[in-house]
């Protein structure tokens, strides 16, 4: 027991802010990003007798952390849905002004095209362009083949470059 | 990335999250909670069979003659209840 709260703090020190960042990109808002991170690292602490000391912990983290985020969209849009108030406008919500939004017009544009994408081709473009990952990391993290994330990452940078040229 | 977060966030966050481990060992009610409540839900179910199967079948004639006779009930006793009667 001892041995695996040794190794949970580690994963926490080594590892929780880069993985906040990666929450962030996908979530946009602060709030939903810390309690993501909170859900996160407790299904880790759950999952660590599970985890097999020969795989990659990043790929491990990650794999649990896409799965959480995924299934947050999810939850948030049927709530949007329930609410009656539409996807668009809740990409809008985590977008806009916030006390903790730091960047210009621009990368709120661009933040906004992102948040606009659907679930599997934002995860991809966050992946890609936030956290530098390669095609062979994201595709063992989310089990996809690398020619099917290739695809997902073109028709993403497509449309987030579509809506930057026109934003209407 | 064009987010910022709150002064010192990721400090109170690494000691929020590194406190998860005993905050889980402290409040790990769960399984003896989901035993208690299959334990709970076996007994009722038990007694609901039991009454149900018990309150169902009406008494045989062989049933009222143990019971009577369980019961030290004499024949001049019954005679006179029928008598009674």
């Amino acid at each position: 027991m001892q041995e695996q709260e040794r190794f949970f703090n580690e994963l926490v020190r080594k590892y929780s802010e880069q993985l906040y960042w990666h929450v962030r990109a996908m979530v946009g808002s602060h709030e939903d990003a810390d309690d993501l991170l909170q859900d996160i690292f407790i299904k880790v602490w759950k999952a660590l007798p599970s985890f097999r000391g020969d795989s990659d912990p990043f790929t491990w983290l990650w794999r649990i952390a896409t799965n959480e985020t995924i299934s947050f969209l999810r939850k948030s849009r049927v709530r949007a849905a329930l609410s009656f108030s539409r996807v668009d406008a809740e990409a809008e919500r985590v977008a806009d002004p916030n006390p903790f939004f730091d960047g210009d017009e621009a990368l709120r544009q661009l933040r906004k095209a992102i948040a606009g994408l659907p679930d599997k081709q934002r995860l991809v473009f966050t992946m890609r362009y936030y956290d530098d990952l390669s095609y062979e990391q994201i595709s063992e993290i989310t089990g996809t083949s690398v020619g099917a994330l290739k695809t997902s990452y073109h028709i993403a940078y497509e449309k987030v470059k579509a809506f930057l040229t026109d934003p209407d | 990335m064009p987010y910022s977060t709150p002064e010192g966030y990721f400090d109170s966050l690494q000691c929020r999250l590194s406190d998860i481990p005993s905050r889980k060992r402290r409040f790990n009610f769960t399984p003896y909670l989901a035993l208690a409540a299959s334990f709970a839900v076996a007994l009722l179910a038990g007694n609901y069979i039991l009454m149900k199967s018990t309150a169902d079948q009406p008494a045989s004639d062989e049933d009222i003659v143990e019971y009577l006779i369980e019961s030290g009930t004499t024949l001049a006793q019954l005679e006179d209840a029928v008598y009674d009667y």
